[in-house]
């Protein structure tokens, strides 16, 4: 099925249109009025110190988070309290969680197949297809018969990266992917990513892996207590940072 | 009288009539089992919707038919239903009229009650980030709980389940006091016509005991082939979260 609201020309909308998004939990604000545009194919990075309402902002795009206020579009279709428009926006986006949230009970190949089959009706041997397309593309091909118990950080992570890929969405929103991961798995996630990132998909990144923002970022996104301080081209945005809290935060984390 | 305390003649002589008593006993556990996980699964969801009209209304459900003793209760429906006139000339009449009938309601009430819990903890139990992980990718809130939610509570809840059977088995021996001749009564008419009181008690408990390790063995399998994805011998259950209710 596709999206029934869809605009016919999805050239000329942006990827994602916030504008003054509010998000509260009791009297504490979240986000406090955020407006970014993102453009299709273009790849955003979000860093920011934790509780500064990055991961927040990613959640509310797919409506993982429903938003109190301001205005969220994503594909040109307004994110409203509406189930529909709801589902059909989940059908554009995927996600990429810290915690990988692979399901326990079904392989690898079975976790890529699920959503195909459910929400688009393939059949098995159309899902299986898709799923090794995509378990390929991951470098997971050989696993795919495994359990997640089976599997390493790295490899959940990336099974989670393929599972979203199988719904074939035009925007892949990452929820810190890396942070939950040893080490010396961190390297085949984001080199993962990097080749996503060259198939001109739509990405936005909560991250805290600047080298990854450097070499793959066209915009960072620099957020404190609920709203956006600073963004630019990465180049500008590692070298000449103009805010105080910007400068701070990576001299924190750079070192 | 011999040194062992059981009689073989009488317990060779007996064996028809405990089989037949088992028979009974069977099939007034599987029936209530069934009839009462089909009623525990809209009372559970009634009994988690945030909406105060429909959990409230669950609530109470469960907590008059868990708190109620089981042989007040099959007293109450088969002695207590019988006082209504209405019901005693209504369409009724056919299923509480007979001890069958009665003893099958009471069960299956009480089996709802245990059941309603049992699925709420193991429903509970499941991560959020699986639920989260589903919707993230599309899937309809029908979707997700028949091919994520449900799945994993069942893994989770299969252990308390097991033993909510296994106690319920025994617990159908208070049917012999609505005139119903399952295992427990035969065993009791033999004791009360020879008084022998040992062969018919130790043969019934013998019954209960291959019964109810027939459920076992089955449920060692169910477990087994459902964990089959699991490095551990079941699927851990996340920290901070009760698997029994």
């Amino acid at each position: 099925m596709s999206p029934r609201t869809l605009p016919a020309d999805l050239a000329a909308v942006p990827a994602i249109h916030l504008a003054g998004v509010v998000k509260r939990y009791g009297t504490h604000r979240a986000l406090a009025g955020v407006d970014l545009d993102v453009r299709r194919g273009e790849r955003v990075v979000i860093c920011g110190p934790s509780g500064s309402g990055k991961s927040t902002l990613i959640r509310c795009i797919n409506a993982l988070e429903r938003h109190d206020g301001g205005r969220i579009v994503v594909n040109g279709v307004e994110l409203t309290g509406d189930e529909g428009t709801v589902q059909d926006i989940r059908q554009e986006v995927g996600m990429v969680f810290q915690h990988f949230n692979l399901f326990p009970h079904l392989t690898a190949l079975e976790n890529c197949m699920l959503a195909p089959r459910l929400n688009r009706g393939l059949s098995k041997a159309q899902a299986v297809k898709l799923a090794m397309a995509h378990l390929e593309r991951v470098h997971l091909a050989d696993q795919a018969r495994k359990y997640p118990a089976r599997l390493s950080g790295g490899q959940q992570q990336r099974v989670a990266i393929a599972r979203a890929l199988c719904m074939e969405p035009r925007i892949l929103l990452f929820d810190e992917p890396t942070s939950a991961l040893d080490p010396e798995m961190v390297k085949e996630v984001l080199g993962v990513m990097e080749e996503l990132a060259a198939s001109g998909v739509t990405m936005v990144c909560v991250t805290h892996e600047m080298g990854f923002a450097r070499r793959v970022a066209d915009r960072c996104v620099f957020m404190d207590r609920g709203e956006i301080v600073e963004e630019g081209d990465a180049a500008r945005f590692f070298e000449a940072p103009e805010s105080e809290r910007l400068r701070h935060f990576l001299a924190q984390i750079l070192r | 009288m011999s040194a062992l305390p059981i009689d073989v003649a009488l317990a060779w002589e007996s064996l028809p009539a405990l089989f037949a008593g088992l028979r009974v006993t069977v099939f007034l556990t599987v029936l209530p089992l069934m009839i009462g996980l089909m009623l525990a699964f809209p009372i559970c969801f009634a009994r988690m919707s945030p909406r105060r009209v429909l959990s409230l209304p669950a609530e109470i459900f469960v907590v008059f038919f868990r708190g109620a003793p089981l042989l007040i209760l099959l007293y109450l429906v088969y002695y207590g239903l019988g006082q209504i006139e209405a019901l005693r000339e209504g369409p009724f009449w056919v299923l509480f009229g007979s001890p069958f009938g009665c003893a099958i309601v009471a069960l299956s009430l009480n089996h709802a009650a245990y059941m309603v819990e049992v699925l709420r903890g193991s429903l509970l139990a499941v991560p959020h980030g699986l639920v989260e992980a589903s919707e993230a990718l599309g899937i309809t809130r029908r979707n997700i709980f028949l091919w994520v939610r449900m799945p994993l509570a069942l893994r989770y809840g299969l252990k308390a389940y097991q033993n909510e059977v296994v106690s319920f088995v025994k617990g159908t021996a208070i049917v012999s006091v609505v005139t119903i001749t399952d295992l427990m009564a035969v065993a009791n008419a033999i004791f009360e016509q020879t008084y022998d009181p040992f062969t018919p008690i130790l043969c019934a408990a013998t019954f209960y005991w291959a019964f109810v390790n027939v459920l076992r063995i089955g449920f060692q399998f169910w477990g087994r082939w459902l964990n089959r994805h699991s490095a551990e011998d079941a699927v851990a259950a996340p920290a901070g979260r009760t698997v029994t209710p």
